[in-house]
């Protein structure tokens, strides 16, 4: 609908030209303005105010004396943000973990979808699909769950199988070499089913013709899938690659939350989990919003330089 | 054309092989730890349950979901998934409305307002900082007031808004229908599929949610199932579990407890999944296409 139709549907008195037009127009759509009322006084309460709550990052923030009250001092908070050993550690961890995110685990719903479209039985695709989705439903505590129950040291299934082939059984949840190979995986049998949805709505967006045509031209299935599926969807594959890489800096927060431990802080510590241990833990509260808010600008930044070249390259973005 | 090559034999075989593992991977987890909520003790504790159950029994379940700490969380948790997911869709789909009219005067300006909390917030502690200030802490509300619109739901539902045809609007209008009319009694009712859809992800949001309650809700009293179900995870010990005496569960194994609690846990929504599966599905499809 635009602003045309919205004329015409008052036909009476056409609104144009005249400078107060625009005041006019809104004022006669005020009913759609009532309707934003509730959620703009959301977003000001709960979006915005936390905004400005962000200059206690300027201070030393004291609760008793508020943001009015507190001392400033400056970029004071970041300065020991960069000096500090442990967020240095923290900074890699997240980037480790974020990064072996990507590389193992953004392919995989791509090889789900192009696979799924090879089979014809519905029956079985539909199961295989309503299976690979499922764990998306289930929440992180469950999945740490499920986890600490099969890998457990005593009578977990991973374990057994290890030691029936003669191995050293492993507590992976409290070893610094294994946690992160382990929120890779749980990650990835959480979500890699869920996230081929919208390479499956891609694939199914594609044209049959070229289908038809490639096989008369004596293309066989595997070809027709790295010829026409898989360039069906780049355009596709490129966005959400670009649109990824904006989260760089989200490893899992809630997801390590609930599966880690003091015994791997070393390895699997991560902005999102410092800043709750620092900030709520520690009552560190300028720190910690200085390291929320370093998170915040560098992920800001990246979604929006990643928009801004999905844009140039395929013409489209989220916005 | 319909004659199968070797090839496309090959490529067959592979495609079920690998689906089928992949399948097995994602029920793995799930079998293993419902074998262990539902075996013998004995078997639980010499570590030979794998896939299967060996043995059957209820009464680790049963101790875990008559556990009055287990049936409260439980109920607080149904209680904000229920309230939570109606005020957040009725909230997002009234919200949704005015601004899939992109041509009346400053929507736009409003809209850049809604989209940039997306890529920008002020983090964890000014987040919480207002919660105390707004006397919100122990206070169950505070699992749903700050989560009730999701931007990207609300996106969502705009743009399924606007792939309606607008002479619908256009006719009632004609008919001399007010803007709440034609919102309510023709764009709602339309827009039911994708309305479901979004109400599923707000529920499953808000059942999900850990971090939350791990946040604001320090009191015993108040906490969620996922608050009580991390305690039991990484912690199982039996007088998390139940308030019974020790004697009581001298016969069940902290391991058995933890895999009947999470079973107990996961029940709700497997219970749920096959319904609504073929809604979420469509609804996914309504918001990703578009993109």
């Amino acid at each position: 609908m635009n602003a045309t139709d919205l004329n015409r549907s008052r036909r009476i008195k056409p609104l144009r030209t005249r400078p107060s037009g625009k005041w006019r127009l809104a004022w006669r759509n005020r009913d759609y303005y009532v309707l934003l009322i509730p959620g703009l006084l959301f977003l000001l309460l709960f979006k915005y105010t936390p905004m400005y709550g962000v200059l206690i990052a300027f201070q030393n923030f004291n609760i008793f004396d508020g943001i009015r009250g507190s001392e400033w001092v400056g970029l004071a908070q970041f300065h020991k943000l960069i000096l500090s050993e442990e967020f240095g550690q923290v900074f890699m961890n997240t980037l480790l973990i974020s990064v072996y995110k990507i590389v193992l685990l953004f392919p995989v719903p791509i090889v789900i979808a192009l696979v799924l479209n090879e089979v014809r039985r519905m029956f079985f695709k539909r199961t295989v699909q309503t299976i690979i989705y499922l764990p998306h439903f289930l929440s992180w505590v469950i999945i740490s769950g499920l986890f600490v129950t099969i890998l457990s040291t005593s009578g977990g299934l991973v374990n057994n199988i290890i030691q029936w082939f003669g191995g050293e059984p492993i507590s992976f949840f409290v070893s610094n070499q294994y946690f992160r190979s382990l929120v890779v995986f749980t990650a990835g049998w959480k979500e890699v089913g869920w996230n081929a949805i919208i390479f499956i709505a891609a694939i199914a967006g594609i044209d049959q013709e070229q289908y038809e045509a490639a096989a008369i031209d004596g293309a066989g299935r595997i070809r027709r899938m790295l010829h026409i599926s898989l360039p069906g969807i780049l355009p596709t594959i490129v966005l959400m690659f670009i649109l990824r890489l904006g989260s760089v800096l989200d490893a899992g927060t809630e997801q390590i939350l609930t599966m880690y431990n003091p015994v791997v802080y070393e390895t699997a510590d991560v902005i999102g989990t410092f800043v709750y241990r620092i900030g709520l833990g520690k009552m560190d509260y300028s720190f910690s919003t200085a390291v929320g808010l370093f998170n915040s600008v560098v992920g800001f930044i990246l979604v929006i330089s990643g928009n801004y070249i999905s844009r140039k390259l395929l013409n489209r973005g989220i916005w | 054309m319909n004659k199968r090559t070797k090839g496309d034999l090959l490529l067959d075989i592979s495609v079920y092989l690998f689906l089928i593992v992949l399948a097995l991977v994602m029920l793995l987890p799930l079998a293993n730890v419902f074998s262990k909520s539902v075996s013998e003790e004995w078997a639980i504790i010499s570590g030979k349950v794998g896939i299967l159950p060996i043995g059957f029994q209820l009464d680790t379940l049963k101790e875990v979901v008559s556990s009055a700490m287990f049936l409260r969380a439980f109920g607080i948790s149904v209680g904000v998934t229920v309230v939570g997911t109606v005020l957040s869709i009725i909230l997002t789909a009234l919200t949704a409305y005015p601004l899939s009219k992109r041509n009346l005067p400053g929507i736009s300006f409003l809209m850049v307002l809604f989209i940039f909390t997306m890529l920008f917030s002020g983090g964890l502690i000014p987040s919480y900082l207002l919660m105390r200030e707004l006397h919100l802490i122990n206070n169950l509300w505070v699992l749903i007031l700050p989560g009730m619109i999701s931007v990207f739901n609300m996106l969502v539902i705009k743009s399924y808004y606007e792939s309606l045809p607008e002479a619908l609007e256009e006719s009632a209008r004609i008919d001399g229908a007010k803007t709440y009319t034609v919102l309510f009694r023709i764009i709602l009712p339309l827009s039911m599929p994708v309305l479901a859809t979004i109400a599923l992800f707000y529920a499953v949001g808000y059942w999900n949610d850990y971090f939350g309650p791990m946040i604001y809700i320090n009191d015993t009293a108040l906490k969620t199932l996922q608050l009580y179900l991390q305690d039991v995870v990484m912690d199982a010990s039996a007088a998390n579990v139940t308030n019974k005496s020790v004697d009581d569960l001298m016969n069940m194994s902290p391991e058995g407890i933890r895999a009947a609690t999470v079973v107990a846990s996961t029940v709700p929504i497997l219970c749920v999944y096959p319904f609504v599966q073929k809604y979420f599905i469509k609804g996914v499809l309504i918001g990703s296409v578009k993109g």
